[in-house]
């Protein structure tokens, strides 16, 4: 599902060059839950992105889904993204619209017959236990609630990956296993899930294969 | 269907959102396009002035001596096989003093007085289409004054081409103001457009990161913007056809005075089309440069 191939990420900071990422390369399989764990500034939201092509490695190879990322033209990004779900550490609702019109949006956006909508958003806010709030607007929901609505706006499009960057990051200890458990829901009915966060704990507490990353390097690949 | 039901939402939501900088947008396209249809307007009818004009302009041509009976159609054919002469309608001196005390109307017994008739036997030529200009009317003046019968010709369009001269000016000053006002139409639209942007800017970063094309992104930014010039054009139209109706009874009878107009003329239903058109074409470059400014 995904494979990355000495990648490469420098920026420039005047005349100075950091590597956001150095020489990374590993694969995930299909079907697949895969923790990315680093504190601060390792690289691990720099690698989400190259993922879904919101950035360019500076050298290296990358495939999400199929395809090359890198050698996507302008007109194929889409495509490419509407392969994969993504969730942050914050929500990203939009404020006025509700639950049901923020999952809907994705769906209205891909241009899904309209008699399709109604009964997908409800399935997939039934995944996430929230249908009860399908009419309320974010902010009239819990952070935790608001992150669920993510990962239902996320899932909508039934993508076969999933990239969540810190989306327990805002969360108590209660959302977020909350969080987790659904994420391994998600990852048990088929979708590959590549989860980034700084607590290591997190990665022992799900048992899974688990990326480590320091100073943009690779430094452990264990699980 | 279901794309295009979206996008078409969208574009209503963000029009509505416009607020002021959408309703002064609307109003600038109003104002452009009314004056520019101000113009156009008078421009039309001094133009279907001057077409008249042109149709009804005559050279006569005054004879030395009435032709006898038998010598008139040999003269006519003469005259009528000269380059540029359309048509030819001989007036005896006896005709002639006919149409005077006609147009003397109660004072017609003062010809009776006379004691010879005083005028003159003519031919009232109707200059051929490429003869209706000044200089084909100089020329053809000069072709008939070649013949010996010829005592005097009178005519010409110098005055007609000076009234389709101040058209010419007329839709220059037209186009000129039209120009100026468009541009300010077109940045107030771009302003709106820029603003609905930065509101939507969230939105359009979820479209993008779930997959959604440049085009369904951007689409609904163009239509609002057609929407506004729309918009304005038709609160332009509608206000141009008020004044219209409002000012037609006092202003007519005056044109049909000084220009001879029977009637003063509003835009033909293809015209009304055009400047509705001209309306969403302004819109639409306010949308597009906006988009401009955004993709950046």
């Amino acid at each position: 599902m995904i494979q990355l191939q000495s990648v490469w990420k420098v920026y420039s900071a005047g005349s100075a060059k950091v590597p956001a990422l150095a020489d990374v390369s590993f694969q995930v399989a299909k079907g697949e839950f895969v923790v990315l764990a680093g504190p601060s500034g390792a690289g691990k939201t720099t690698l989400l992105r190259l993922l879904y092509r919101d950035e360019l490695p500076t050298e290296g190879e990358v495939q999400v889904a199929g395809r090359e990322v890198i050698g996507l033209r302008r007109w194929q990004i889409p495509q490419l993204r509407r392969a994969i779900g993504i969730v942050f550490q914050d929500a990203r609702l939009l404020p006025g619209r509700t639950v049901y019109d923020n999952v809907a949006f994705v769906l209205r956006v891909l241009g899904t017959p309209r008699r399709e909508i109604t009964p997908r958003v409800f399935q997939s806010l039934k995944a996430v236990g929230l249908q009860a709030k399908a009419q309320a607007f974010p902010a009239q929901l819990s952070q935790g609630e608001q992150q669920r609505a993510a990962l239902a706006r996320a899932l909508v499009k039934e993508p076969p990956l999933l990239l969540a960057d810190e989306p327990t990051g805002n969360l108590d200890e209660v959302m977020a296993d909350e969080i987790l458990e659904l994420l391994k829901e998600i990852w048990r009915r088929g979708t590959t899930v590549l989860l980034a966060t700084h607590r290591l704990s997190l990665a022992g507490q799900l048992k899974r294969r688990t990326l480590i990353l320091e100073l943009g390097r690779l430094v452990k690949d264990e699980g | 269907m279901s794309l295009l039901g979206f996008v078409l939402s969208e574009a209503g939501r963000d029009l509505r959102r416009a607020g002021r900088v959408g309703v002064s947008a609307i109003l600038l396209i109003t104002l452009s396009l009314g004056a520019l249809g101000v113009f156009w307007l008078l421009s039309l009818n001094l133009g279907r002035a001057v077409v008249q004009w042109r149709e009804r302009l005559r050279v006569v041509i005054y004879l030395k001596n009435e032709p006898t009976p038998g010598a008139v159609d040999g003269l006519l054919k003469k005259v009528e096989s000269v380059e540029g002469v359309q048509r030819l309608r001989y007036i005896g001196k006896a005709e002639a003093l006919q149409t005077l005390k006609r147009q003397l109307g109660a004072q017609a017994s003062l010809v009776d007085q006379l004691p010879t008739n005083p005028l003159p036997a003519s031919m009232e030529v109707t200059p051929a289409a490429e003869a209706a200009t000044p200089e084909g009317t100089r020329a053809l003046i000069q072709r008939l004054s070649a013949f010996p019968e010829v005592e005097e010709i009178q005519g010409g369009t110098e005055w007609v081409e000076r009234v389709a001269q101040w058209r010419r000016l007329l839709d220059g000053v037209g186009l000129g103001v039209g120009a100026l006002l468009a541009l300010a139409a077109i940045l107030a639209v771009t302003t709106a457009i820029t603003l609905a942007l930065d509101a939507r800017r969230e939105e359009m970063e979820i479209m993008r990161l779930v997959g959604a094309t440049e085009r369904v992104i951007r689409l609904p930014l163009l239509i609002q913007g057609m929407a506004q010039g729309f918009l304005g054009a038709a609160v332009a139209l509608g206000g141009l056809y008020a004044a219209y109706r409002l000012t037609l009874p006092g202003v007519e009878p005056l044109i049909s005075l000084t220009l001879g107009l029977p009637r003063v003329a509003f835009f033909s239903w293809p015209e009304m089309a055009l400047l509705l058109g001209g309306g969403g074409l302004l819109g639409a470059v306010g949308g597009l440069l906006a988009k401009g400014r955004s993709a950046g």
